[in-house]
């Protein structure tokens, strides 16, 4: 089979004793699906769905070599054997479809805690970790031994669950990291000093590992090619340790990586904000110095962007995580030509990277699958109905689209004369353009199962009775409601006041001296000030919280708003709450102390929660017809709540 | 002694007036009350408490409020179990029923909270589903199937939350029910139908009710008067009324750490005793820790029960030693929060930092009991560390002696007593030193242990342990030579700072650079605190301090630099890092004191051949708990080979 226009992509590779199909490496992430220490049912599903859609390479998440390890609750211990049986489930479900799949090992070193070990944290000097803020046990000779030992064990375990090759997670989260830097490495004994002493472990590891498993499974190592912290690696250092690894002979392939899992973890996993391709740096020096294959990761989106990489010579493979985390068949959609197809990951990191500091599970902000592969999807029906739909937001479309998949007569009505709903509005802004993807995906996926949408249908119940449903699916979102404050006209000389939405729909046009009210604590207020700071306002957000924007950390944003803010002069003052208007003001509670403050205003922008628009749903239900309410219509909430809501009642209906 | 007098609740008599209250554990297995929990509950059970009520349990698949919170379904098996071991001990056992509303998660559930009124979550912001008529019966059911399977596993009854996490008390407060229909015209129904429920399917069991007697939002909520009639127009359908309080705004009122005096609820209490009739016991709750205090409400008339929750966290031995009228060896509740309070993402278990296997009983060895060989045992350092490692070490028999060079013992654990606000952490290390003593450790103060001593009593086959505690941390900024540089744990232990602004650099966020602040602002002191993060004292959210630690900051005049890096310390000012932007800006500063992280104190471990067993701060500086845990296990490992 020819990739088509991906020549490079579905060129196969050699990779010490295994040869993959494919360019496409699904690697190494977390993803929460352990149990009590082991592997899931759940894990085997998940690698399983992403092997049937054609990946070339799965690297599986980290697999704890020593008890000290347990940064995270849901964490593999591999140095179990009871870990086997769950390694067999995930490596016989992956070759079912012919695809290779290796083990990531690792020791998290100092970025861990002792919360769940309830043992002290080990790494190569008492430096604490910022994020986790444990001062570790600097470890001596013989803890160093029992490091490598595990290595070799966890490896054997793998070997024995049937893995075709090992990654030794070098990077972003490891004790190797630690020893390799001299951010986190002051030591003064043979494991400290020169590069070739910071690399001991590492080649120690490797000689153990390889030892263990021999030359039948491949042997990988991943580095971090920029930690981007203050002392920390860069990447010339990182081609001379690549170099060490190359000349040692034990190793099969480079992979790569940026930044430091705690402190810099936001150029990790970088949301929409971070342009594509921003870590191909990394393979590409790397790829100059050894002859090694080397992985390149970094927000690859879509195929196009993987075979211009591969292209270009700056790497042998690509890291798609998110990308088929979001689509399944990601890579199968690209070989048979269908690239329109794939649902392209947002980069949104909401249900993904969001929910792992969260001690989630990993979903997907729009594959209500991701996550729970392990379950059946919705069954095909046997008595397929007229399903009639009210509005085409995400939560709208999503149901639509199951209805239909499981033999459904759909049709979909939307007021606007366009789909997508907040979703399309909310990606008008800088930087959030591929928020509307979401918005294309589902579309695409509407008009490709032929579910017809009526655009500009303001429906009221006569016009869905007339449609004769046999089950209506309200989705008629929300509506933004000023809390008790706001006037309910316009005072005189008093500031104007709108919601973020009207920002949005450009239906408002605040100017001069804007106040933006965040209590929502996501992009709504954040985004929106960024708008009008752009439009030459004097911004100013003020929030009754601690922290503006707070969720932005959850999704790894707040660092990069924080910049951006900084540079567009919008000021950001906390514990404020609003409690009135008067001319040319806006009276403020600084509720830690009570005190009364004030601002001079122009314009007030509202990010507050809104009110359900349920006015139809009601009026549906009264009148006796089956009808089931979703999304924002329900209660209003995030996207991905009305993206789970329309699958879910998609599936009963 | 009344607290040790029985009790009747309904047609039940409890043996005595100590209530181990619900509370989250994170001890389920998925949703289900386990094997862990039934360890947790047959300690106290085995300790002597009253009368349990065993952590709240969802009634219906709409709530979640956490990862593992357990659900009704989920409960037989783990409810028999306790329900049985109970009773062996003479125990009333009850289960807490209750939903979460819109104070719960939809993490977990992937479906919308319902609650009364679209009243959003304070710290999640997440906007609820207003319940449907249907929607409420449906709740209301749940709870009485939920009544019927608690008897049926012989549970002496049921406890119906509606305090600070809970539907119920949603239902009865303007502050988050603004309907207009019948459930919100009449506040009290839902309540009113959920008790009867109740009341019919426990058959002849207990129905209790936790009502929050004060929202803390005088401008809508349940205000302490309204409360006491809500009490006595539901009096009629229970047995007993646990007086708490708090609701959405306030989450850390309900059980503060130390920064809030103990009695904060005996108002309230006395308010709810007046209003219902006496059949109906009022069971008083809210920081009471220890014997003294719980004796003198039940005393007054105040209440009938009091939950010692936190008490027994501590020592699951209270009531038995209360009992044999040891009350002075009970270990004490510091109020610290530190590791029993869970409600956080990462499921830690339940624990206490004075009693580490608290919660881990089902996976901890015991301590109890006697060697089988008597070793002599050194213990170097008297900070927590050494001083759980010496105290059962003799409990277990052996010949301790315990050298700390300073003059007092308690290491730095007394030291950070000091800080404002945290003079009650210093109960625990004054019980370990009693205990010390009293279990026959020869405490040797004022002395310099030598390695050469060591190393010889090493080979006499003494069994040292080094608790060597920590030192001063390597600094992150530069410093003139002119600069003053004071380390928070000197200053705290009484070093003194020349005049001037003082500027608190905490790269941890724990309560130490914001006890030195407070402190320090309450000293008249000219103020800044300097942080990288956006919140002051980042990481005292587990303990609830958070907000309120904020909140005294600012009403103090402390001066808050966030997310401020220090990078060079002059003899009059400090230069600070803006994290974000790289911006550097001036802070006058005639003393900078350093709240960071510190270093092991290893001399004597790498004088000694980097072989001597080493517990606590001495191999990584973490907090008491982990020093305690260490301690512990050190005593234990002394007896392998």
């Amino acid at each position: 089979m020819s990739g088509g226009r991906y020549r490079y992509l579905f060129s196969p590779l050699r990779i010490g004793p295994v040869t993959i199909s494919n360019r496409i490496v699904f690697s190494a992430h977390l993803t929460n699906y352990a149990e009590d220490g082991l592997p899931s049912e759940q894990h085997a599903a998940y690698y399983a769905a992403r092997a049937e859609g054609g990946t070339g390479l799965i690297i599986t998440e980290e697999h704890s070599v020593h008890p000290t390890d347990w940064p995270y609750e849901k964490l593999i211990h591999g140095f179990h054997p009871e870990v086997i049986p769950g390694y067999r489930r995930i490596t016989d479900a992956v070759h079912r479809h012919g695809v290779p799949i290796f083990a990531q090992i690792n020791h998290n070193g100092g970025q861990a805690s002792g919360m769940y070990s309830r043992l002290p944290v080990w790494a190569p000097s008492p430096i604490a970790d910022p994020l986790f803020r444990e001062v570790p046990k600097e470890v001596d000779r013989r803890e160093i031994a029992e490091i490598v030992a595990g290595y070799a064990k966890v490896a054997s375990h793998c070997k024995a669950g049937g893995f075709d090759g090992i990654e030794l997670q070098c990077s972003h989260s490891s004790i190797v990291r630690g020893f390799l830097s001299p951010a986190t490495n002051v030591r003064t004994d043979d494991y400290g000093g020169s590069l070739w002493n910071r690399a001991r472990i590492l080649l120690e590891i490797v000689e153990a590992v390889r030892e263990t498993i021999g030359r039948d499974l491949a042997l990988g190592v991943r580095l971090c090619g920029d930690e981007l912290v203050e002392n920390g690696t860069t990447i010339d250092e990182a081609v001379e340790v690549a170099k060490l690894v190359e000349e040692q002979g034990l190793t099969d392939y480079i992979n790569t990586s940026i930044g430091v899992a705690t402190s810099t973890l936001f150029m990790i996993e970088a949301s929409m904000h971070v342009p594509p391709g921003y870590a191909l740096f990394i393979p590409s020096a790397i790829r100059k110095a050894v002859e090694l294959p080397v992985v390149g990761v970094g927000r690859f989106k879509d195929p196009l962007q993987a075979e211009r990489a591969l292209a270009e010579g700056h790497c042998d493979l690509v890291g798609v995580v998110r990308g088929q985390i979001a689509d399944a068949d990601f890579v199968a959609k690209a070989r048979a030509g269908f690239t329109d197809d794939i649902r392209l990951c947002l980069s949104c990191n909401q249900e993904c990277v969001g929910r792992m500091g969260l001690n989630r599970w990993l979903g997907c902000i729009e594959n209500p699958r991701t996550g729970r592969e392990v379950d059946l999807p919705p069954p095909v029906t046997t008595e397929p109905r007229r399903v009639v739909v009210i509005g085409a937001g995400p939560g709208g479309m999503q149901a639509a689209i199951v209805a239909k998949m499981r033999g459904h007569d759909v049709v979909v009505l939307e007021k606007e004369s366009q789909p997508g709903g907040q979703a399309r509005l909310a990606a008008v802004v800088p930087n959030r353009a591929e928020f509307g993807d979401i918005v294309r995906n589902l579309h695409h996926d509407c008009r490709r199962l032929g579910i017809e949408i009526r655009f500009g249908v303001a429906a009221d119940a006569e016009t869905v009775l007339a449609e004769q449903p046999g089950v209506v699916i309200v989705a008629t979102g929300a509506v933004p409601a000023a809390p008790y404050w706001v006037p309910a006209e316009a005072s005189e000389g008093g500031p104007q006041i709108c919601d973020v939405r009207d920002v949005l729909a450009g239906t408002a046009s605040p100017s001069g001296r804007v106040v933006v009210i965040d209590e929502l604590g996501f992009h709504q207020a954040t985004s929106v000030a960024e708008l009008l700071a752009d439009r030459d306002c004097d911004v100013e957000i003020i929030t009754p919280g601690m922290v503006v924007g707070q969720d932005l950390g959850i999704t790894l944003d707040l660092e990069n708003w924080n910049i951006r803010a900084a540079a567009k002069g919008i000021v950001q003052s906390t514990d404020l709450v609003a409690m009135g208007v008067e001319p040319g003001k806006l009276n403020l509670l600084h509720h830690p102390t009570g005190r009364n403050v004030q601002r001079d205003v122009d314009w007030v922008v509202l990010a507050v929660p809104q009110a359900p628009n349920d006015t139809l749903y009601f009026e549906l239900k009264e009148r006796g017809i089956e009808v089931h309410r979703i999304g924002d219509a329900l209660a209003p909430r995030r996207a991905h709540a009305a993206v789970v809501d329309g699958y879910r009642v998609g599936g009963i209906v | 002694v009344k607290l040790l007098e029985p009790i009747t609740l309904g047609s039940r008599s409890a043996r005595n007036r100590i209530v181990f209250g619900p509370h989250e554990t994170n001890l389920a297995r998925k949703r289900a009350i386990s094997d862990r929990h039934l360890a947790y509950y047959r300690a106290r059970a085995e300790g002597g408490a009253g009368m349990i009520v065993v952590e709240e349990a969802s009634v219906h698949g709409s709530d979640w409020p956490y990862e593992r919170a357990p659900f009704v379904g989920d409960a037989r098996a783990g409810w028999e179990q306790i329900a049985q071991v109970c009773h062996e001990n003479g125990t009333l056992a009850l289960a807490a029923l209750g939903h979460a509303g819109g104070q719960g998660s939809s993490a977990y559930s992937q479906a919308p909270l319902w609650a009364p009124s679209r009243v959003p979550e304070v710290a999640s912001r997440e906007v609820p589903k207003w319940m449907e008529p249907e929607d409420i019966e449906e709740v209301i059911h749940s709870f009485a199937v939920a009544a019927r399977l608690a008897h049926d596993c012989g549970l002496d009854g049921v406890e119906i939350n509606a305090g600070q996490y809970s539907l119920v008390r949603q239902f009865l407060s303007g502050l988050t029910n603004q309907r207009g229909d019948e459930w919100g015209s009449d506040k009290l129904l839902f309540a009113r139908r959920i008790l009867e429920q109740a009341r019919a399917n426990v058959l002849s069991g207990v129905v209790g009710l936790r009502l929050s007697c004060d929202e803390l939002a005088p401008w809508a909520g349940l205000v302490p008067d309204a409360a006491a009639e809500v009490a006595a127009a539901l009096s009629d359908h229970v047995d007993y009324i646990t007086v708490v309080r708090g609701s959405i705004y306030t989450t850390s009122a309900y059980r503060p750490d130390t920064h809030v005096e103990p009695g904060f609820n005996i108002e309230l209490a006395r308010l709810v005793r007046a209003a219902v009739p006496d059949r109906v016991a009022v069971i008083v709750q809210g920081s009471v820790v220890d014997s003294g205090p719980a004796e003198w409400i039940l005393s007054e008339g105040i209440g009938d029960a009091v939950e010692m929750t936190r008490a027994q966290i501590a020592d699951a031995d209270f009531g038995r030693k209360v009992t044999d009228g040891e009350a002075d060896r009970v270990r004490p509740c510091i109020r610290c929060n530190q590791a029993c309070q869970v409600r956080d993402a990462r499921n830690p278990i339940v624990s206490c930092v004075g009693n580490p296997s608290s919660g881990h009983e089902w996976e901890d060895p015991a301590i109890g009991g006697t060697a089988p060989i008597r070793h002599d045992v050194v213990v170097v350092g008297g900070g927590p560390a050494g001083l759980e490692c010496a105290r059962v070490a003799a409990m277990r028999g052996h010949r301790v002696s315990l050298c700390e060079r300073g003059d007092q013992l308690g290491g730095t654990f007394r030291v950070a007593a000091n800080g404002a606000g945290r003079a009650p952490l210093v109960a625990l290390v004054d019980w370990l030193e009693a205990e010390c003593r009293r279990n026959g450790v020869e405490v040797r103060l004022a002395t310099e242990v030598t390695a050469a001593e060591l190393e010889q009593a090493s080979k006499d086959g003494t069994r040292v342990v080094l608790c060597t505690g920590s030192t001063r941390g390597r600094p992150s900024y530069e410093a003139d030579d002119d600069a003053v540089v004071v380390a928070a744990l000197d200053f705290l232990g009484g070093e003194s700072l020349p005049e001037g602004p003082v500027v608190v650099w905490d790269p941890i966020g724990g309560p130490i650079g914001v006890s030195v602040a407070e402190l320090l602002a309450s000293q008249g002191r000219e103020v800044t605190l300097a942080t990288p993060d956006l919140i002051a004292g980042n990481e005292l959210s587990r303990t609830g301090d958070l907000a309120p630690a904020n909140v005294r900051l600012q009403a103090s005049g402390v001066h808050l630099a966030k997310r401020s890096l220090l990078r060079r310390v002059t003899a009059s000012d400090v230069e600070v890092e803006d994290r974000f932007t790289g911006e550097r800006s001036t802070l006058k500063a005639a003393v900078v004191i350093d709240a960071g992280y510190r270093l092991p104190d290893d001399q004597l471990w790498r004088e000694t051949g980097e072989r001597l067993q080493r517990a606590g701060d001495a191999a990584a500086p973490r907090s008491v708990y982990e020093a305690i845990l260490e301690g512990r296990r050190a005593a234990l490992a002394v007896e392998a080979v």
